[in-house]
């Protein structure tokens, strides 16, 4: 096992820039998970670590090795891909053989490393079929196998999951988890799926555009989150964020709606809303820090009910509030009408608040 | 489907009726002279040219075969050296394609490079005139060659007219084949080449296989370019060979027909392999896996 280093990798076409200047550490033994929306670069990243495509600019260091330029084969990586790639006219067996083949091991070697892996992940039995014989969780395991079976320094994983149905896939997480854990594995695992990557990485990339917007452990993204990007990918429902206006009456620090009602924020929070550049700010919060008020509260601003979602233990309500959506989680005994006039009180030491130019999270320095 | 098979059936469908009896008559007319063409290879000289003409032999004879088979007299001699000269010429033709046409469908399927598109229509150009128009032109760039009355000027020419349809039948191929498996392979250990080899080239041969009997039989049939390329009779292809049966005092029409019928068994015995082939190349790209 080893560790990754990214440093300033760059991948572009023409001027079109796929991967912009990425610069991140995977350290020896954990699980780092790309994450983002689709063309986000997160796929791209982990191509360029594969060495499956030419990097533009940059290097990228696999342990105590530089790998820039090295042919896949050479940089000591495994791979697990989206649609599992198990070569079709082998058999199971002869999938989880060939990255040793075409290392030349001896044959006894290989037979008893095949039958060792297949053991692991319980698909002895499937040795001598072909991969279309196999249901999907099977190749799922099967392409885990081939990964693992010769035990290289760092295992690449572009969306393991995805096509696999809703059960499985949350039983695949838990494996490839405890898969991690057992043989303190190094794991770069990219995914679309931002519960996949907090409940599973030690620490998570979040990317867009191209750029590494921030790379923390989930607990760490999850909680301050450095622009209102990561906040409104991270956490579902979405971290939900409500453009304002900052206004001040004397000492005191409000915000302000078009809708002409006043936010008075806390001292700590008007230190942070009056480091923004502009009168601009994004107040950020999670459904778990508001609270719903079916009559006028003082420090509730007014708000109007979009949608109501019961899920059983909880019921989540979409509410309009200065004509953002925000989300809500209340118990499933409040009852809510569509168009109800609702009162929304916030948590100031739980919300958040950004800049309404630059995107980024606002602090009380 | 299966609501088809549970409806009951019905007392007359005139268009499936009508269908058959097209085809009926289709076959008909495709199938007699093949036909008529192998009863008279059992004929002898006298019964070929009676009229009105035996439907079936009145003495079945295989002496036609026979004659043309042994390599004794001047008659077997000739046709034993035409269909040698065929099964070469149409043998390296076919090897030809397939060593050219792997990898550039290949490159065609999987790399970007500047003139791609137009070069991927340069090679349909060719079909797109008929092959006569470059008969002449083809002569004298052969005789430039010093390749006139060579078997090198068929190979050469019959590798052209197989090219484009080869090319663009295998790289259907090499598009339906996910990329992802070749990344696999060049993580797993393998070079470049060796991905190909190893996992393209396996996943790949229906195709192969039916380019390679599509140029075959395109060879072996070709007879125009050989007509023109070859003068000698020791390096003449069958198709012009054949031929000589007619010139000689009167045609031997069983000994014609014998010899057609021996030079049709390649293309038939291909031709059966190639259509489960290439209905497998065809069908390849149509669906999603």
């Amino acid at each position: 096992m080893a560790q990754v280093v990214l440093k300033d990798v760059v991948k572009n076409y023409g001027s079109v820039y796929a991967v912009n200047h990425v610069s991140l550490t995977v350290n020896d033994g954990e699980f780092v998970a790309l994450v983002g929306p689709s063309g986000c670069g997160k796929t791209t990243t982990l191509n360029l670590i594969a060495g499956l495509i030419p990097i533009s600019d940059g290097t990228i260091v696999i342990g105590e090795r530089e790998v820039t330029r090295l042919d896949p084969k050479d940089r000591d990586i495994a791979m697990v891909f989206q649609n599992y790639a198990l070569y079709p006219n082998k058999t199971v067996f002869n999938n989880l053989a060939f990255p040793l083949q075409m290392r030349k091991q001896p044959r006894e070697t290989i037979e008893e490393k095949v039958k060792a892996a297949a053991k692991v992940l319980d698909i002895t039995h499937l040795l001598e079929r072909k991969p279309r014989e196999l249901s999907g969780g099977q190749q799922q395991r099967v392409a885990l196998g081939r990964a693992l079976v010769r035990d290289p320094a760092v295992f690449l994983m572009d969306e393991p999951l995805s096509n696999l149905d809703a059960k499985l896939r949350v039983q695949m997480r838990s494996e490839i988890k405890r898969f991690h854990h057992n043989l303190n594995a190094t794991v770069v695992y990219v995914t679309h799926d931002q519960l996949e990557a907090v409940t599973m990485a030690d620490k998570m990339a979040v990317m867009n555009g191209g750029f590494l917007q921030q790379y923390d452990t989930p607990a760490q993204v999850f909680a301050n989150p450095v622009n209102t990007f990561v906040a409104s990918f991270v956490g579902s429902p979405a971290m939900s964020l409500i453009p304002l206006q900052v206004v001040t009456h004397g000492t005191d620090v409000a915000l302000q709606s078009a809708e002409g009602w006043e936010l008075p924020l806390s001292p700590e929070n008007a230190r942070k809303a009056l480091s923004a550049k502009g009168k601009d700010v994004v107040l950020g919060a999670r459904h778990s820090t508001l609270k719903l008020h079916k009559a006028p509260h003082p420090g509730a601003v007014p708000g109007r009910v979009y949608t109501v979602e019961p899920t059983g233990d909880v019921t989540f309500a979409q509410v309009f509030i200065a004509e953002a959506v925000v989300n809500i989680s209340v118990e499933p005994t409040v009852m809510l009408d569509p168009d109800e006039q609702v009162w929304i009180e916030f948590d100031q030491s739980r919300l958040h608040l950004f800049d309404g130019e630059t995107t980024m999270a606002l602090s009380a320095r | 489907m299966s609501t088809d098979t549970q409806t009951p059936q019905r007392s007359f469908d005139g268009w499936k009726w009508g269908g058959r009896v097209f085809l009926t008559l289709l076959l008909i007319f495709t199938v007699m002279p093949m036909a008529w063409m192998l009863i008279t290879s059992l004929k002898t000289g006298f019964a070929a040219m009676q009229y009105p003409p035996q439907w079936w032999p009145s003495e079945p004879t295989l002496s036609n075969y026979t004659r043309l088979l042994d390599p004794s007299n001047s008659v077997g001699q000739d046709f034993l050296r035409y269909f040698w000269n065929s099964l070469w010429v149409s043998t390296a033709t076919t090897i030809l394609a397939v060593i050219v046409a792997v990898p550039a469908a290949y490159a065609f399927s999987r790399f970007r490079f500047p003139g791609r598109t137009f070069l991927f229509f340069a090679v349909l150009l060719r079909n797109m005139f008929p092959a006569v128009i470059f008969l002449v032109p083809l002569f004298i760039l052969m005789r430039l060659l010093g390749l006139v009355n060579t078997h090198g000027s068929l190979i050469l020419t019959y590798l052209t007219f197989g090219l484009p349809l080869a090319i663009w039948l295998l790289k259907g191929f090499y598009d339906n084949i996910p990329i992802q498996l070749e990344q696999a392979a060049r993580i797993d250990g393998a070079t470049r080449f060796q991905a190909f080899l190893y996992i393209v080239m396996p996943l790949s041969t229906p195709g192969i296989i039916a380019t390679s009997i599509y140029s075959f039989i395109g060879a072996w049939n070709e007879y125009i370019y050989a007509y023109t390329f070859l003068t000698r009779h020791d390096q003449m292809t069958l198709p012009v060979g054949i031929q000589r049966f007619f010139s000689e005092n009167a045609t031997d029409w069983p000994g014609l027909m014998a010899a057609t019928f021996m030079m049709s068994v390649p293309v038939v015995v291909h031709f059966l392999v190639l259509q489960l082939y290439i209905v497998r190349a065809l069908a390849e790209g149509s669906v999603k896996h």
